[in-house]
């Protein structure tokens, strides 16, 4: 009646066969990283791999637990748990379900700046000109609501959206009422310079609920040289804007995004303190848009992408310090990057996506009715380049959009999971496909790895964020998870024994 | 094992000879497939059993080529490595992503093993021999 | 605080279940309850109309009876008790005053784990425990905040699980349920969903989970497949949206693989609300397999303290059990929480100059024969 007790060897014999699961690996720091296929990630010794493929790895070992627990192997004294697993791959693919979610929509081109990078604005045209007709947005409302997506994200942009004010007015209330309509939540955002942003303009937005995104370049000389106007007075109106925007809508309904010029490169310390300074809580440190003038300099594209390494390593070790004082900053790219590393979940952001997001989760619909799979695709048509124009809201239903030349051509190449260079990488759970850069930038979309800047821009800043996760200082992890979590900074504590 | 090699020729180019028992064609054409950033990479099949790769450094690029031998040489082997992981994971892979793909429930494993106590189990409809059946 | 006592039975057949009153009270109340004649009372009133007579002394009767208790001053007036007629046995069930309240529904379990404090027996006690408890639930007032129900295995109660859960859905609509089980049998789907399907509002697995590798929580558990039965049914039980937490007993087998359990726990099943680190308990068979258990915690802090920032850094929130605060770090403090049961319930003579003594949950009444080295006043 009495039952025995069993020693430990009983329930953890010496495996008959040990079974591989699918990983990819990479040498970092004289170790192994070893990746499996949910994203899962393991520092091992060195030879790890090796004695993997000829089936010798030390079944008693810790290593092989470790092993076993990271699904990297499994044998015949306990199963594979393969749906568990498969239920981790498909959380890493969520953002598959539902379609598209981010609908871009171009109101006017017309805009007061004359930003460098930029190919699309218009600053002499006449009102209605380039400005996206009633017709057209009822359209793009409809269309937009036509993605099975419980709920979408609605973004108005130009050119200058606020002087299109008025089409704006027309907009917002129309989606709002087909949207409840329809069933589907909505979310509102107005990409703006401010510039011209009027206290009329904010309240409107604060009754409609629509949130403000706005550009902040860094220190005035730096945001007033990359963006020209009329005055030379961008920066100034930004921060005014700013202001102002918090005062009436709430300080968490205004967001500010950089973007990097080469102009940035030299002073990325100044462009976070600036942020500091006008209590911004998030910045992303993205990289140097290709499109517009980097493209007509292609042989410095290499060097370019070397000195916004260098950028992005200054810039994230200077916002950590900042953390450390106590003072949240986020900064968002490595933020996103770290989210598919050390999180079992996927990501929102389009464009490190595979399959990729462009099409797939964002469209564009510009002011002319033409339906484009991402806002880079939008400039490239202003280069009369036409290749990743899908169709147009007057001609095309979600169906034909989706089933065009353009779409089709864009998602054959869209997986790295099938991509030279992409398919055997270490990092192809972290990374993305993003076959509009490489069309724009090397001519092809598919894409040449060894020479893509957009490889080796997320080649070095994984391996970046990898040095630090196997670091593993107690400090910089708990910044990083704060924010992941979003939960606080964590506090100093005195070390004790 | 080691991959033969002859010290680089005067001009800038080093020479690689390849035996396909070590590395395979595919796991070749993949290592000269990311050394074409820095090089222009000449193969040519000596054999059925070996290859040579003629590397010679393209204009403008700065990669060490004293180096460039050992690094060709290793990354060649790390993707005969890779080649031999796939393979021993192709079937399972599919199997994964299927499940990860297909409705819930729908190629879903059968728990195995044993499930109740002495009691439950003694019983000829236990309640596991019933879930078992449904 | 005592459980169990034993009398003389007489004019008793099987069970009976009642509230206690020493009470002389209306004829038409009497019937929940049990009327309890303490030491030296005068029997002069009438005992008819009660379930039965509970009695120190010897008492003249012919309604059911247990007279001659061998301890009697652990019964108050509101507790619910069983009596056994076969073998004169006096259990309390439910005593209202009490923090912690429990539903126990079985010795049966399908693992016998190295440290269980209720070592399991193969004797089929389902149909008469769920009697027992079908009454308990209705005499369960005041209602309490919570109620874990414990055994043994409670899933090997099959549908009587259900019936129970679905009765008490009813009759305390508002007491927040915890069971804890081995989650083996929820690797079912079938069984998952019907387990979903009683609906109750507000109920909580608690489902143990000793290491990252199969093997070991396997020889821990005392059950080959327990791990990858436990791990699958955890992902049932989420995927039918029923809530669970994942508790963990701290011993020399399951202190060195900790922090790679929490890192297993957030890769594998992010869905858990809560991790319970417990201190071990020398109880049941703990004593027995002491040799290849017992750690001092004092001496185990460095591993704990890694494992709880790894789950607390990760958003899942973390609860340690069982530990005495001058054994735990002090940055450990704010997660200990004052756990030991009533009736487990014992501080040292060093306890009693501690200026921590209101905030520490003590000691198990057993860890006389077993605590750490370490326990001082603060």
């Amino acid at each position: 009646m009495a039952r025995s007790f069993y020693p430990a060897e009983h329930y953890a014999p010496e495996p008959q066969q040990v079974s591989l699961l699918p990983f990819r690996f990479a040498r970092l720091s004289g170790q192994e990283l070893l990746v499996n296929e949910a994203g899962e990630f393991l520092f091992a010794p060195e030879g790890t791999t090796q004695s993997l493929a000829d089936g010798v790895v030390d079944v008693r070992s810790e290593l092989y637990k470790d092993l076993k627990a990271k699904h990297i192997v499994f044998d015949d004294t306990s199963s594979p748990l393969l749906d568990v697993l498969a239920t981790k791959i498909r959380t890493k693919y969520d953002h598959l379900s539902g379609g598209t979610k981010l609908h871009i929509f171009v109101v006017t081109l017309r805009c007061e700046h004359s930003c460098h990078y930029c190919q699309v604005s218009r600053q002499t045209a006449t009102k209605g000109e380039f400005d996206m007709s009633e017709a057209t947005a009822d359209r793009s409302i409809s269309l937009m609501l036509d993605s099975p997506s419980p709920h979408v994200t609605l973004e108005l942009q130009g050119g200058e959206p606020l002087l299109a004010f008025d089409i704006i007015q027309y907009i917002v209330p129309r989606a709002k009422e087909q949207a409840q309509l329809r069933g589907k939540g909505l979310d509102i955002v107005v990409t703006t310079n401010l510039a011209c942003a009027t206290d009329e303009m904010l309240t409107y937005f604060r009754d409609e609920g629509v949130r403000v995104s706005t550009s902040l370049d860094g220190p005035a000389f730096l945001h007033n040289k990359n963006r020209p106007r009329p005055g030379n007075d961008s920066y100034e109106r930004a921060i005014d804007g700013i202001e102002r925007s918090r005062a009436i809508l709430g300080f968490n309904n205004v967001a500010a995004l950089m973007t990097t010029t080469a102009a940035s490169l030299d002073h990325v310390e100044e462009i976070i303190e600036e942020y500091v300074r006008r209590d911004f809580h998030t910045i992303f440190l993205r990289p140097i848009s290709p499109y517009g003038f980097a493209l007509k300099t292609k042989t410095k594209t290499g060097y370019e992408m070397e000195r916004f390494l260098e950028f992005y390593k200054k810039g994230l070790n200077h916002i950590l310090a900042i953390n450390r004082g106590g003072y949240r900053l986020t900064e968002i790219y490595s933020q996103i990057l770290l989210s598919k590393i050390l999180t079992p979940q996927g990501t929102g952001y389009v464009d490190l996506q595979s399959p990729a997001g462009q099409a797939w989760n964002v469209l564009v619909y510009n002011y002319n009715g033409d339906v484009f799979a991402s806002d880079e695709s939008r400039m490239l048509a202003e280069m009369q380049d036409w290749t990743f124009r899908l169709g147009n809201v007057h001609r095309d239903n979600r169906h034909s959009l989706f089933t065009s030349e353009a779409a089709l051509n864009m998602f054959e190449v869209s997986c790295n999971q099938s991509l030279a260079g992409c398919s055997d990488c270490a990092f192809q759970s972290y990374c993305g496909a993003d076959p509009i850069y490489h069309h724009a930038t090397q001519g092809d979309m598919y894409g040449h790895r060894p020479t893509s800047g957009f490889c080796k821009r997320n080649m070095e800043v994984i391996k970046h964020l990898f040095a630090f996760i196997n670091e593993d200082d107690p400090q910089t992890m708990g910044i990083f998870w704060a924010w992941l979590t979003g939960n606080p900074l964590p506090v100093q504590v005195a070390k004790c024994d | 094992m080691e991959i033969d090699t002859q010290s680089p020729l005067p001009q800038g180019t080093v020479t690689i000879h390849v035996r396909h028992d070590l590395v395979s064609v595919d796991a070749l054409l993949k290592t000269c497939y990311w050394f074409s950033r820095d090089f222009v990479c000449d193969v040519s099949r000596d054999s059925e059993k070996q290859s040579t790769v003629r590397l010679k450094p393209k204009a403008g690029s700065d990669h060490p080529l004293d180096e460039a031998q050992e690094q060709f040489m290793a990354a060649a082997l790390d993707f005969a490595l890779r080649e031999r992981v796939t393979v021993q994971t192709l079937s399972v892979r599919d199997l994964l992503l299927a499940k990860a793909f297909s409705e819930s429930g729908v190629l879903e494993e059968q728990p195995l093993g044993v499930f109740g106590d002495a009691v439950e189990e003694a019983k000829p409809d236990g309640m596991f021999k019933i879930l078992s059946n449904s | 605080m005592r459980l169990t006592t034993a009398g003389l039975a007489r004019n008793m057949k099987g069970a009976v279940v009642g509230r206690i009153t020493t009470q002389d009270l209306p004829f038409h109340d009497r019937t929940e309850h049990i009327r309890f004649l303490p030491e030296g009372i005068e029997q002069s009133s009438d005992l008819s109309g009660y379930r039965a007579i509970l009695s120190h002394d010897d008492v003249v009767t012919e309604f059911p009876v247990i007279e001659r208790l061998r301890e009697s001053d652990h019964f108050r007036d509101g507790d619910v008790i069983v009596m056994e007629g076969e073998s004169g046995f006096v259990r309390s069930l439910y005593r209202p005053y009490e923090r912690h309240h429990s539903m126990f529904v079985t010795e049966r379990c399908s693992s016998n784990c190295l440290m269980c404090s209720q070592p399991p027996k193969d004797h089929d006690d389902v149909e008469s425990l769920t009697k027992r408890n079908q009454e308990l639930i209705g005499l369960m007032r005041p209602a309490p905040d919570y109620l874990t129900i414990t055994g043994g295995e409670p899933t090997l109660l099959g549908d009587h699980l259900f019936q129970l859960i679905d009765q008490l859905s009813t009759a305390l609509p508002t007491t927040e349920l915890h069971v804890l089980t081995n989650g083996r049998t929820f690797a079912w789907p079938e069984y998952a969903q019907r387990f979903a399907a009683v609906g109750h509002p507000n109920i909580c697995l608690g489902v143990p989970l000793y290491s990252d590798c199969a093997g070991d929580h396997d020889h821990i558990v005392q059950a080959k497949g327990a791990f990858d039965q436990t791990v699958a049914g955890l992902h049932q039980a989420a995927r039918n949206g029923i809530r669970v937490e994942i508790r963990v007993v701290l011993h020399r087998l399951t202190i060195p693989r900790l922090a790679k359990l929490a890192e297993y726990i957030y890769r594998n099943l992010s869905f858990v609300e809560h991790v319970a680190l417990m201190g071990l308990e020398y109880v049941g068979y703990t004593p027995r397999n002491i040799g290849e258990l017992w750690i001092d915690p004092f001496d185990y802090q460095a591993e704990l303290e890694r494992a709880v920032n790894s789950l607390v850094m990760r958003g899942i929130t973390v609860s340690i059990y069982n530990h005495q605060l001058c054994v735990l770090k002090p940055s450990l403090w704010p997660f200990a929480q004052k756990s030991i049961s009533d009736w487990k319930n014992l501080y040292l003579p060093e306890c009693e100059r501690c200026s921590a003594l209101a905030e520490c949950g003590g000691l198990f009444k057993w860890a006389v024969k077993k605590h750490s080295e370490h326990i001082r006043a603060l």
